[in-house]
């Protein structure tokens, strides 16, 4: 195979990770409350700002960055579930609720993005230090920075944990109840109030991960919350309701849009996610690992 | 058109439908019946106004009074009209300060609109208070022919829709004499179909604007820190004469910044006998470069040329370090090193650096003394904020709008303002080269320098490149 080709493909997949963790934040809260959160991207942004505070402010690394941007990500979402989601929840009949929820988390996405512009780092496109510096690793013609083994390595290890959360841990098995008929969960005394606050909490924190680890490959301008369209892609393509399926999805689209701006045009790109969803609908409308679409029980 | 003109327009056509009405009735009992339904000072204030309009018609046209003539003629009415006519007369000539909008006897009005938040906000906040600053310089040297100048200012976010909500704020609510402003090529030129049909002129702060100077028009000015054209021509003359390059690469956008770019690279690249071995246009927003990079690598070209916005460019300058591609001369165009600083620690590899070249329109980087002069400037009149390298920019297009404020005289029209711009041939030291404008000409500038940045240490190449107008176009 020709070495632009695997070159394409090696980078291909680095960005998938970061599409399959934004997607990954996506899915959580829709398996577990069944709503898009369309202030995803603005989250990733925030995680990418918080993550140039603690460097640029107080002077730490990235041993700092993680832990605080999980908490900080983590009580963003937390409080949006808590107040916002909650008080929307008490006010509609649950018929009625999704719409406005779902108007919420757009309120979020203006609310954070407005929030950002304030703090004076947002006037240019900053960048942040990269979690591994190096030599360029080559495998055979690839070449990758280690950078980008950082942000596969990171995807892998979120990736297992939350697969071991949900399958073997007492929380990750009330959250999957939750999901699957929240009365239910609640007659059998799941607390349901709380754990979607922590789903909340959870997919905001996975959410700024991945803008720690966007954050040095790309500029971090306030506008960047826009990668949310392609984890929403990458969640479509590999199924709404599959955590393994967001990850596959966020790498095709990675790899296919190199392949096309390689051998098509770069101008292609852009749509090239669109394309793939519109076949992927068409072929397999659950998405490639995603449940059948089927009435839910409640 | 002003609200005032609006008022009395409205007042017009209403007489005029009034009187159209009358043809099949009788004038005065209407009027009265209409009057009569008012309240007395509303009564008395209409009474007031229409017996002032018809006088004006009837002095215009003696014989108007639709449907009747003789009958209904006033004689009175006839008589004050031409005293009122005969008073206008004698002061409108004596008046042109209150006539022409944003100009009185004591001051200019002029309007500027930047992006002044935003990501974009360094490409108009600094310019925008440099501009300020040399207003208030001049100020207090006594003004412009006795008169002193106030801004008013917008924020334009650097987007189409809120730069022409904000110009047509300015024209129409403040009133303003001018226009100066738009950093944002897109977006100032959105402007164009507004100014060229309400006659204000409009210089641009920051943009290159190509698309609002070619072709020419009366009342738009611009590209004062340079044109796409004169970028592109710059740095592919530099590439044949300084580098030798024969086989140039090319990366820009798909917009209209991107298109004129690469039809001069090519004209130029052409008349030196340099062969583009690749064209790469990318979108605006996008945040992998990894195919287009790849595409050029393989085209092994001897000198890279982009034309990327200041993401894209630090991407650029990343991606072009991670595919070693270093040994290659990598040229930016102006517009994606906003603050050269920022740009390599945003760029973070100083092995991208090793062989980049860019080109600017001002003097400041080559002459610290300079620099300093003009910094210490602007912290003085701004101390809290450390200026971006766009705030020079702010300088040209203020020295060209005093100079013709200046020219144009006391007696002072928005027609002998672009008169006296049209006119205008200014050397100032933080340019490059001069800023000239002719009948057929709207781009301020055609010369630049070529800077060398490693990172740290900015160098000016020998010699100033030009853009020769025809290349491109």
């Amino acid at each position: 195979m020709s070495p632009i080709i695997l070159q394409a493909i090696a980078s291909g997949l680095v960005t998938g990770c970061v599409y399959a963790l934004v997607s990954l934040s996506l899915v959580i809260v829709y398996k577990s409350v069944d709503l898009l959160n369309f202030g995803g991207g603005e989250l990733v942004m925030v995680g990418g700002y918080l993550a140039l505070l603690v460097v640029v402010r107080f002077g730490f690394g990235y041993l700092m960055i993680f832990p605080v941007v999980i908490a900080v990500g983590f009580a963003i979402g937390a409080l949006f579930d808590r107040i916002p989601l909650n008080w929307i929840r008490r006010g509609h009949a649950p018929g009625t609720v999704i719409v406005p929820m779902i108007v919420a988390t757009l309120g979020l996405s203006y609310l954070l993005k407005g929030a950002v512009r304030v703090i004076p780092y947002t006037e240019e496109p900053r960048r942040l230090e990269p979690l591994w510096r190096g030599e360029p690793l080559f495998i055979g013609d690839v070449v990758l920075q280690w950078q980008d083994v950082g942000i596969v390595a990171v995807t892998a290890v979120i990736m297992l944990g939350l697969w071991l959360f949900f399958r073997f841990t007492l929380l990750g098995k009330a959250l999957r109840a939750i999901s699957q008929n929240p009365r239910a969960a609640a007659l059998v005394g799941i607390p349901v109030t709380t754990l979607r606050m922590a789903v909340w909490g959870l997919s905001s924190a996975i959410a700024g991960i991945a803008g720690v680890l966007l954050a040095p490959k790309l500029l971090m301008t306030p506008d960047m919350g826009s990668i949310v369209m392609m984890g929403f892609a990458s969640a479509i393509i590999g199924g709404f309701t599959s955590l393994p399926g967001c990850v596959i999805g966020g790498m095709i689209i990675g790899v296919v849009q190199n392949l096309v701006g390689i051998l098509i045009s770069p101008q292609a790109i852009a749509v090239t996610p669109f394309f793939i969803i519109m076949i992927v609908l068409v072929v397999r409308p659950q998405g490639l690992l995603g449940e059948v679409i089927a009435a839910k029980k409640v | 058109m002003g609200y005032e003109s609006e008022a009395t327009t409205v007042a017009l056509s209403g007489v005029i439908a009034e009187a159209d009405h009358a043809r099949t009735a009788r004038y005065a009992d209407d009027a009265g019946r209409v009057l009569a339904a008012a309240p007395k000072s509303q009564r008395q204030a209409g009474h007031h106004l229409r017996e002032l309009v018809k006088a004006l018609l009837l002095a215009a046209n003696p014989l108007f009074a639709a449907g009747n003539t003789t009958k209904n003629f006033n004689l009175r009415q006839y008589r004050l009209g031409r005293w009122l006519v005969a008073i206008v007369a004698l002061f409108g000539s004596a008046m042109p300060a209150m006539a022409e909008p944003g100009v009185t006897d004591s001051e200019i009005v002029i309007g500027m609109f930047a992006p002044l938040s935003g990501p974009l906000v360094t490409y108009g906040l600094d310019p925008v208070q440099t501009a300020q600053m040399l207003y208030e310089q001049v100020n207090q040297k006594g003004g412009i022919h006795g008169r002193k100048i106030r801004v008013v200012v917008e924020d334009d976010k650097c987007q189409a829709t809120a730069l022409v909500a904000a110009v047509k704020k300015l024209a129409t609510v403040d009133n303003v004499f001018i226009l100066h402003g738009g950093s944002c090529t897109a977006a100032v030129t959105a402007a164009q179909e507004f100014i060229t049909r309400e006659k204000i002129p409009l210089v641009m702060l920051v943009a290159a604007g190509d698309p609002g100077v070619f072709p020419p028009t009366r009342y738009m000015f611009g590209s004062f820190g340079g044109t796409q054209r004169l970028y592109a021509a710059a740095l592919t003359e530099f590439a044949a004469r300084q580098l030798k390059s024969k086989r140039l690469a090319i990366i820009v956008h798909d917009d209209e910044y991107g298109n004129a770019s690469l039809a001069t690279a090519k004209a130029v690249a052409a008349r030196y006998g340099i062969e583009v071995v690749a064209v790469e246009r990318v979108p605006l927003n996008i945040n992998d470069l990894t195919a287009p990079m790849l595409n050029i690598r393989a085209a092994k070209p001897d000198a890279i040329l982009s034309g990327a916005y200041p993401a894209p460019a630090v991407l650029v300058a990343q991606k072009y370090a991670e595919y070693g591609m270093t040994a290659t001369p990598l040229l930016e165009m102006t517009q994606g090193i906003p603050t050269a600083s920022v740009f390599a620690k945003n760029v973070g590899n100083e092995a991208a650096l090793r062989n980049f070249y860019y080109s600017w329109a001002q003097n400041d980087v080559g002459d610290e003394a300079l620099r300093q002069k003009w910094t210490s400037m602007y912290k003085s009149r701004y101390p809290d904020r450390e200026p971006g390298g766009f705030m020079i920019i702010g300088v040209p297009s203020t020295v060209a709008i005093i100079a013709a404020l200046e020219r144009a005289g006391p007696n002072l029209t928005r027609e002998r303002f672009v008169d006296a711009m049209e006119t205008l041939e200014v050397k100032h030291e933080v340019m490059a080269g001069p800023i000239k404008f002719a009948p057929g000409r709207r781009d301020a500038i055609r010369d630049v320098n070529v800077v060398k940045f490693d990172g740290k240490t900015q160098t000016v190449m020998p010699g100033i490149y030009s853009w020769n107008g025809m290349d491109g176009n």
